[in-house]
């Protein structure tokens, strides 16, 4: 059994094999998209700790009392069950899979050592109106097999914090239903990330991507800390129509001293100055469409340009997923069916105002 | 006029950095400006132009509730008195295919006034209500026909065109002669008239081709422009987003007859480049007069010369400058600009570079374009509106596209050839000291020069000659000390509504532009660091500045500057080729500069208004063709 998988092996059909977000992370990969390289530990690596170490009985069982409308007890049976995936010991043959991916990973990149991000990526993510996003953890800057090894626990236990516990029983969902896979991918040194759409968010234009950035990691974007850099491009003829540069007071970077991320005040010649150059917002525009054309629908992308690589090695995408708001919209049509000519006679009855 | 420009022309130019600004809500009243704010170098302007053109006494109430602004697209510089004759004829023509011809509801024509040698213009006030309806009933049944019809009408068009061009081209100008010949008495080649009536009837049968060739001019330029509008507006509805210059993008045709005679000079440096001898010639450093006498003695070289002769008419008739100034000349008269072009295709060619235009790519560029904002339509609906507004404006806005070479560059070049005939004819008789002293006297005061002229020779010898060439210096220092001026951008009421195609797309006034303008009436060009234009050509670029006023400076430019010139036409073709980017005063979205630029993908900012006040050569600036703005990096040291 494969306990772990490289994420150049897996595609959009992997789903219930490493869940939706290394699933599609897989998928951009194939489509040619540049992704950081990593792995996935899969849910057949989840189920096998489960039964192993004879946690899927124990968790049956303390699931079996839970009451969704008591939080207390709900808060003391998700922290008993996290507690004892945290504390349980990861079966011999995950550990060995998981360490030799990652130093596979950590010679590929030249480093040893090398900093992962490490998510979990649900197999009932996808499903509709049961979006699990942000219900889940993501680690960054984790670095050394056992730092992964505890942080792959640490995404496992997060199927059981307490909202997700009561969304699944009032959802009617069963719990040994959902299944975790855990990504590890190389963390992208960032110079600058952020997110983007391939649509304007504001008004549902298509031919417009819609490009938000800071410094340092994309966190502080997500996160809604910083007011950020805005790009308006062109998706067509990739014409920056707009930009707004704010002045941004964080960013986020990797501890210096500790471990992980960590946000720090940004210096001063950085706090004004615009995060992407013309050519990087071009690149993304670029790689927006791609992405949009390969699902033939619009995307919400996150992004991060890497430090160390010349452009355009250094563009990366960390993840796309379905623009949810416009594209639930039944279109209308905003000229009204008119013919050319009716179309002319209202130009010509047109007067410019003045105020 | 050129073709078409959307939205903001010289947007203002006005950021300002430092410089004096006078908070006010309504421009100077015309009448006092006139009267009070023209230096005291210009005095005298007013006997350069005929009357009608002022503001004054007569028409005050009805000028004063108008908006006029300086007309930076046809008249930049101060007016030579006799090339005001374009604007004359253009201010009929123009107005009258709007209000009695296709009838645009709404709107009425542009009206003119100068002011020290300025010319302001005004979209004319609606009209009233009942005459919109009538004219939305003869809009309706107008308006269509042409874009159905456009392959047959335009080739007709070209036809009267040319033929109009072919009579200006074989007016004949004669010289007074001493003594009228036998013919003239014996009954062969009797005519009953002489040199003195056919001297005449030549300036009055140019002036009448003239008008006829405006009237020509805006056949289905109005129409044009005002598909385009539609277009655009489409286009803005259905992706709010889109820029200016992607819309103009869609619409642009590749086979442009102003590109033409660039085509026609590819053709002659291929030719040469086949044979050694004449390639080695034309690569040359000598001026074209020497090349053409060595290459009489070159193999192949008198074929090469003849295959000049057969393009010149029509391609060779190409303003050194827009075409709408006497002082421009044309490669008719600057053979050196297209040589030096030629010298630099071969070289090129040399190199193994290609150096046409290919139409095909160009017209697929566009195409793909197109398919790909059309896939991004939402709905069956609009994706049949956007269809059948974009195939009407691209058969009509061909029009836009074409009629600039036909009117504005060759046949003003036959009218300057004509017009300096006559001024010849006039040196040779003693009225005046060069021919170009023909060009300070309005259209409405040449036939009194000629008069003048004729007379003294009927009148036999010894007659005294009236101080025409004497005037014709004043007005030279006249238009001298006005080119040292900056009038008000604007004069009058600021707009209510308008509804006038041209003022819009051309001119580019919006509430915006005058807003800028108001803010900024006394912002010197010395103060300013940054100007807006149109974002003709994406992409951003910076570098030395090198500011040229005619295509004959050229030769200064260096690979690598950043091109800064009044507007741009085949004659600095070849030269955007070798530039960083393109800033010019005039021109939008579809002018040559924009074309041309987006072709060879360099930055470009088009219709700055004043780039070449505000930019000096070696200073340092960055030309933002994503955003149209050119900023002024560093200062080259004095």
């Amino acid at each position: 059994m494969q306990y772990v998988v490289d994420l150049e092996y897996t595609d959009r059909h992997a789903v219930g094999r490493v869940g939706g977000k290394n699933a599609n992370l897989g998928e951009l990969l194939h489509s040619g998209i540049r992704v950081p390289p990593g792995f996935a530990v899969t849910v057949d690596g989840y189920l096998h700790f489960l039964e192993a170490t004879g946690l899927g009985v124990k968790l049956h069982e303390l699931l079996r009392d839970v009451c969704p409308d008591d939080q207390e007890c709900l808060d003391q049976i998700s922290g008993e069950i996290r507690r004892v995936i945290l504390e349980a010991e990861i079966p011999q043959a995950i550990a060995a899979e998981l360490r030799a991916n990652y130093e596979a990973l950590a010679s590929k990149c030249c480093r040893e050592d090398i900093p992962v991000a490490v998510r979990s990526s649900a197999t009932a993510e996808d499903l509709p109106s049961a979006s699990f996003a942000g219900q889940q953890d993501t680690y960054l800057w984790i670095q050394g097999p056992d730092e992964v090894a505890r942080s792959m626990l640490r995404c496992w236990s997060s199927l059981f914090n307490a909202r997700a516990i009561s969304y699944r029983v009032i959802n009617d969902f069963p719990h040994e239903k959902v299944h975790m896979s855990v990504g590890v991918q190389k963390m992208v040194n960032a110079k600058a990330a952020g997110v983007m759409f391939t649509l304007n968010p504001a008004n549902g234009d298509l031919s417009q991507v819609l490009i938000e950035g800071n410094w340092g990691l994309g966190e502080t974007v997500a996160s809604g800390e910083v007011t950020p850099d805005q790009f308006r491009v062109d998706k067509i003829s990739y014409e920056v129509n707009e930009r707004h540069i704010s002045h941004k007071h964080i960013e986020c970077v990797p501890d210096p001293v500790g471990r992980g991320a960590r946000e720090v005040p940004l210096d001063p010649d950085r706090q004004d100055a615009s995060c992407l150059t013309n050519e990087e917002i071009r690149e993304l525009a670029r790689i927006a469409r791609l992405i949009e054309n390969h699902y033939g629908a619009p995307q919400d992308i996150e992004w991060a340009i890497d430090k160390d690589l010349p452009f355009p090695d250094n563009v990366f995408i960390v993840q796309a997923r379905p623009e949810t708001v416009w594209s639930q919209k039944k279109p209308e049509p905003l000229l009204s069916g008119k013919t050319a000519m009716d179309l002319v006679m209202q130009r010509a009855m047109q007067t410019i105002k003045f105020s | 006029m050129a073709a078409g420009r959307v939205a903001h022309l010289f947007r203002g130019a006005l950021a300002r950095k430092g410089g004096k600004v006078t908070p006010s809500n309504s421009f100077p009243n015309p009448s006092d400006y006139a009267a009070n704010e023209v230096p005291a170098q210009l005095a005298g302007w007013e006997e350069m132009y005929p009357g009608h053109f002022f503001f004054g006494e007569a028409r005050q109430e009805w000028e004063n509730r108008h908006f006029w602004y300086l007309d930076k697209i046809h008249a930049p510089y101060p007016m030579p008195p006799l090339d005001h004759i374009f604007q004359q004829a253009w201010q009929i023509s123009l107005s009258q295919h709007t209000t009695r011809i296709f009838c645009i509801p709404p709107a009425q024509g542009i009206a003119h006034r100068i002011v020290g040698c300025y010319q302001y213009i005004c979209a004319v006030e609606p009209p009233p209500e009942d005459v919109i309806g009538e004219k939305a009933a003869l809009f309706g049944a107008r308006a269509h026909y042409p874009v159905e019809h456009y392959d047959e009408l335009y080739h007709e068009w070209v036809e009267r065109i040319q033929e109009l061009g072919r009579q200006m081209k074989h007016i004949k100008v004669p010289e007074l002669p001493r003594y009228m010949p036998d013919s003239e008495i014996f009954p062969n080649d009797f005519r009953g008239y002489t040199a003195a009536y056919e001297l005449q009837e030549a300036f009055s049968r140019a002036v009448d081709a003239m008008y006829k060739g405006w009237q020509y001019h805006f056949n289905y330029l109005n129409l044009s422009y005002l598909y385009y509008l539609t277009f655009f507006g489409v286009a803005k509805t259905l992706f709010p987003g889109v820029s200016d210059s992607a819309v103009s993008k869609m619409v642009a045709g590749a086979e442009v007859s102003m590109f033409q005679p660039d085509a026609e000079l590819c053709k002659l440096a291929r030719m040469a480049h086949g044979s050694p001898s004449l390639a080695a010639v034309l690569k040359g450093d000598g001026s074209a007069a020497d090349k053409i006498g060595l290459l009489r003695e070159t193999p192949n070289g008198e074929a090469w010369l003849d295959q000049i002769d057969k393009i010149k008419d029509p391609w060779m008739h190409i303003s050194a400058g827009s075409g709408w100034y006497h002082y421009e000349g044309s490669w008719l008269n600057k053979l050196d600009i297209p040589f030096g072009y030629i010298k630099n295709y071969i070289e090129r060619l040399d190199k193994g570079e290609r150096i046409e235009r290919s139409l095909d790519e160009i017209s697929a560029a566009r195409d793909e374009l197109v398919t790909e904002y059309r896939r991004l339509i939402k709905t069956d609906e609009d994706r049949q509106s956007f269809d059948n507004a974009y195939s009407d404006t691209r058969i009509i806005y061909k029009y836009a596209e074409d009629h600039l070479f036909w009117v504005e560059h060759w046949f003003h070049t036959l009218w300057w050839e004509k017009t300096r005939e006559i001024g010849e004819a006039l040196v040779k008789a003693g009225s005046l000291k060069t021919a170009d002293d023909l060009f300070m006297f309005n259209r409405f005061e040449v036939p009194a020069l000629i008069e003048d002229t004729v007379t003294r020779w009927a009148l036999g010898e010894g007659v005294p000659v009236m101080p025409w060439a004497e005037t014709a210096a004043k007005r030279r220092g006249i238009l001298k000390a006005a080119a040292e001026w900056s009038p008000s951008p604007a004069l009058g009421q600021t707009p209510g509504e308008v509804a006038e195609p041209f003022t819009i797309m051309l001119w580019g006034i919006t509430t915006d532009k005058v807003t800028e303008w108001l803010k900024g009436t006394s912002v010197e060009p010395g103060d300013v660091n940054e100007i807006k234009g149109f974002a003709s050509s994406a992409g951003t670029a910076e570098g030395v500045a090198r500011v040229l006023s005619t295509a004959e400076e050229i030769a200064q430019l260096k690979d690598g500057e950043i091109l800064v010139c009044p507007s741009t036409n085949p004659s600095w073709g070849p030269a955007l080729g070798r530039v960083a980017a393109a800033v010019t005063d005039i021109g939008g979205l579809t002018s040559h500069a924009a074309i041309v630029s987006r072709e060879y993908g360099l930055p470009a900012v088009t219709g700055t208004g004043l780039a070449t006040k505000v930019i000096n050569t070696g200073d340092r600036v960055r030309v933002d063709g994503d955003n149209g703005v050119v900023t002024v990096v560093e200062r080259a040291t004095a």
